[in-house]
């Protein structure tokens, strides 16, 4: 089952990737940019799950029971679910700033063609 | 003081950079010079906790604490860990120190800037310093990345600061694609060591690898994640073919900024790249990863020195140069030798002061001038003296003029090479010698030597401040040379110990540190090979230069193919760093 997750994961990537590279529209570009990313938190996901698992929320523990009890539970790995969330916090941040690029580019060339946008070369 | 008191003291210095960042804003509220004056605070208090620790440090020991007291168990470190190693302690405080410098530099330069301006962009600064040295003492591959993510806002921040030229814009989009994209890579290289291993701690990273290793075959995942944080912190570092963004942020940006990240950011890739190369993975895992960075090394020194050699944009020009000489860097890290590893930190070193001066050079060019192209320039010397004989103080130095630096860093790194029994690599590095030796040999006569037919419009003062940057740089740039002894001794040879001994690292950020004893480093300034190489690039960079002066048109014909290479479009560069990708990760899945 968890096989499709990756392949789900690859072809994201993939796509995304392809748009990078073939698209000289900006917005597309930083779009294609965002298939990438999501692509790389499936992964993770993927990466942090465990057969028959929970999810990592430790609260306390049952009645009765001591704490060391709780890391004896069958949960998904939570160091990389932690992980996509630092990198979705990061990529907002990043995509921001690459809206607001775009926004001054389209302002200045009146044009968001890559192609229309390379002053800088050689 | 001892190592106990002096080790939790390590995230301070990166505490003090963080904390000027976030008040330089407000601080532009009460007086609009006040944050540049605090970058310089900040950074000078964050050089100074740093050499609290200098003596310990380079005296062999290396220490390390674990942030909130989350101490390793039974070989497994759960916290992140900092550790101060020789290697990682030198990029720091050039991070810092010749961050202080340039925050100087920038109160004088561009005090013209507003209120609002000068606090959004000290705090910019502080928050890529910071990052640095942060990433220079960080003993966590997950912590490296969110150095690496920190650095990376700011730098796009910073490129696409300065809009009153719309080619900034460009630049940081560019910037941005690349290095977003080198930040994908990154981040899944250290999740599928995460998911393979379960550890993060560089010396427990070192310990699993290692046992891996030692049943024979390294897994596949393991070369995967590998070539992915090369390409990645290759992004970074502006290696060949992953450098597309450099020339163009360099470009792009106004002195000191140029002179923030050719000096001080892209080592950040260099520095990650030493450590997990040789600290984390290390030796013993067969993987044919030295070569693969020699061959990257040798791409970059050589590829980017042709395109100086025409280049009429004075900061293009020192920008591929940049990529030269990281390529030459990485050539000397890729020897895993004493002396080749050595000549690595002590180039770091020197590369970082020269080129901090020859771009506050080149800024203060285009800031007096107004001009940006070198056949625009020319008649500086008579005009402006201290300038020119700035810019020639760092020019030697990359050309390795004995007695500066360049000489003894280079030279190092020549016989690490030939120690590995490579002489086709150590004509590589002439030969990218030689093409830099031409290139800023011409830039030097366009802009400061040959006569202007016509005087200049108008041509702005250096002021004080300025000129006092360039005093300290090119000091320090003299320094770095004459004090050649006690840095290869005190300095290099130490952090070539620490990085050659990776399960010596290993135990060191394990266990709550360690000593190691620093190799022998020979080197003779007399050394008649040596001064028989200089020799030969120094000439033929001259007369190479005479030729790109008199006949630009003839070498520009020559050097077309690999000119052509830089299109200027997003989507090329992005495939280069695609298929660059791609490359890596066939090698190390192939090989070994």
């Amino acid at each position: 089952v968890i096989v499709v997750n990756y392949l789900a994961a690859a072809v994201l990537f993939a796509l995304g990737l392809y748009v990078v590279l073939s698209r000289r529209n900006l917005i597309k570009i930083v779009m294609g940019l965002s298939l990438m990313e999501s692509s790389t938190y499936l992964l993770l996901i993927s990466m942090a799950y465990r057969k028959g698992s929970t999810a990592p929320v430790l609260l306390n523990p049952p009645p009765g029971g001591s704490p060391d009890r709780l890391a004896h539970g069958n949960v998904a790995d939570p160091v990389l679910q932690n992980f996509c969330l630092t990198a979705v916090i990061i990529g907002v941040a990043i995509t921001g700033v690459f809206l607001a690029v775009v926004v001054r580019t389209a302002q200045h060339y009146r044009s968001v063609d890559s192609d229309r946008i390379r002053e800088l070369r050689r | 003081v001892s190592p106990g008191t002096l080790a939790p003291l390590l995230p301070v210095p990166v505490l003090v950079l963080l904390a000027g960042a976030a008040l330089a804003p407000l601080a532009a509220r009460l007086h609009r010079r006040l944050p540049a004056v605090l970058a310089v605070v900040a950074a000078l208090t964050a050089t100074g906790l740093l050499l609290l620790c200098a003596p310990t440090v380079y005296g062999g020991r290396l220490l390390v604490t674990y942030l909130s007291g989350v101490l390793p168990v039974h070989g497994a470190a759960l916290g992140i860990a900092f550790a101060a190693d020789p290697f990682g302690l030198t990029y720091a405080l050039v991070a810092s120190g010749v961050g202080a410098v340039l925050a100087a530099y920038t109160l004088s330069e561009l005090s013209g800037l507003g209120r609002r301006e000068l606090g959004g962009y000290a705090a910019l600064f502080l928050l890529l310093d910071g990052a640095l040295v942060g990433s220079a003492l960080t003993a966590d591959v997950f912590n490296l990345f969110v150095w690496f993510e920190v650095a990376a806002l700011a730098s796009y921040a910073l490129t696409g600061f300065f809009l009153e030229r719309p080619i900034a814009l460009e630049a940081a989009f560019k910037v941005l694609v690349l290095t977003t994209v080198a930040g994908f890579v990154v981040f899944v290289g250290v999740a599928l060591l995460y998911s393979e291993h379960g550890q993060l701690n560089f010396g427990a990273l070192h310990e699993a690898l290692h046992r891996a290793a030692a049943r024979g075959h390294l897994p596949a995942v393991d070369r995967i994640a590998l070539a992915l944080l090369i390409a990645g912190f290759g992004t970074k570092a502006g290696l060949v073919p992953f450098h597309g963004w450099l020339p163009d942020a360099h470009t792009a940006a106004p002195g000191p900024v140029s002179a923030l990240f050719s000096g001080l950011m892209v080592n950040l890739g260099m520095v990650a790249i030493g450590r997990l190369v040789l600290q984390v993975y290390g030796p013993g895992t067969g993987l044919p990863v030295l070569g693969v960075l020699t061959v990257l090394g040798l791409l970059s020194a050589i590829g980017a020195a042709l395109l100086t050699l025409v280049q009429d944009d004075l900061k293009r020009l020192l920008a591929y140069d940049t990529v030269s000489q990281l390529g030459v860097l990485t050539v000397g890290l890729a020897t895993a030798t004493p002396d080749g590893t050595a000549g690595t930190v002590y180039h770091l070193l020197n590369h970082a002061l020269f080129k901090a001066l020859l771009f506050l050079c080149a800024g203060a060019v285009v800031h007096l001038t107004g001009k940006e192209h070198l056949s625009e320039m020319g008649g500086l010397a008579r005009r402006r003296p201290v300038l020119a004989a700035a810019f020639v103080v760092g020019a030697a130095s990359v050309a390795g003029i004995p007695p500066l630096g360049g000489y003894v860093s280079v030279g190092l790194i020549h016989s690490g090479v030939l120690a590995t029994g490579q002489p086709l690599v150590l004509a590589g590095l002439l030969v990218a010698q030689l093409l830099s030796v031409a290139a800023l040999a011409r830039a030097a006569y366009l802009a400061f030597f040959r006569r202007r037919p016509e005087p200049y419009g108008e041509l702005g003062r250096l002021k004080p401040g300025m000129a006092a940057g360039f005093g300290v740089l090119a000091a320090l740039c003299v320094a770095a040379g004459v004090l050649a002894g006690p840095l290869r001794d005190r300095v290099a040879a130490p952090a070539a110990g620490w990085l050659l001994d990776a399960p010596g690292y290993a135990g060191a950020v394990l266990h709550g540190g360690g000593r190691h004893a620093a190799p022998h480093v020979p080197f003779a300034w007399g050394d008649p090979t040596e001064l028989l190489l200089l020799a030969v690039c120094l000439v033929g960079g001259l007369l190479l230069a005479v030729a790109a002066v008199r006949r630009p048109a003839a070498v520009a014909g020559l050097l077309r193919p690999v000119r052509a290479v830089q299109t200027g479009s997003v989507n090329d560069y992005a495939g280069y760093l695609a298929a660059g990708v791609v490359a890596v990760a066939a090698v190390l899945l192939i090989g070994g």
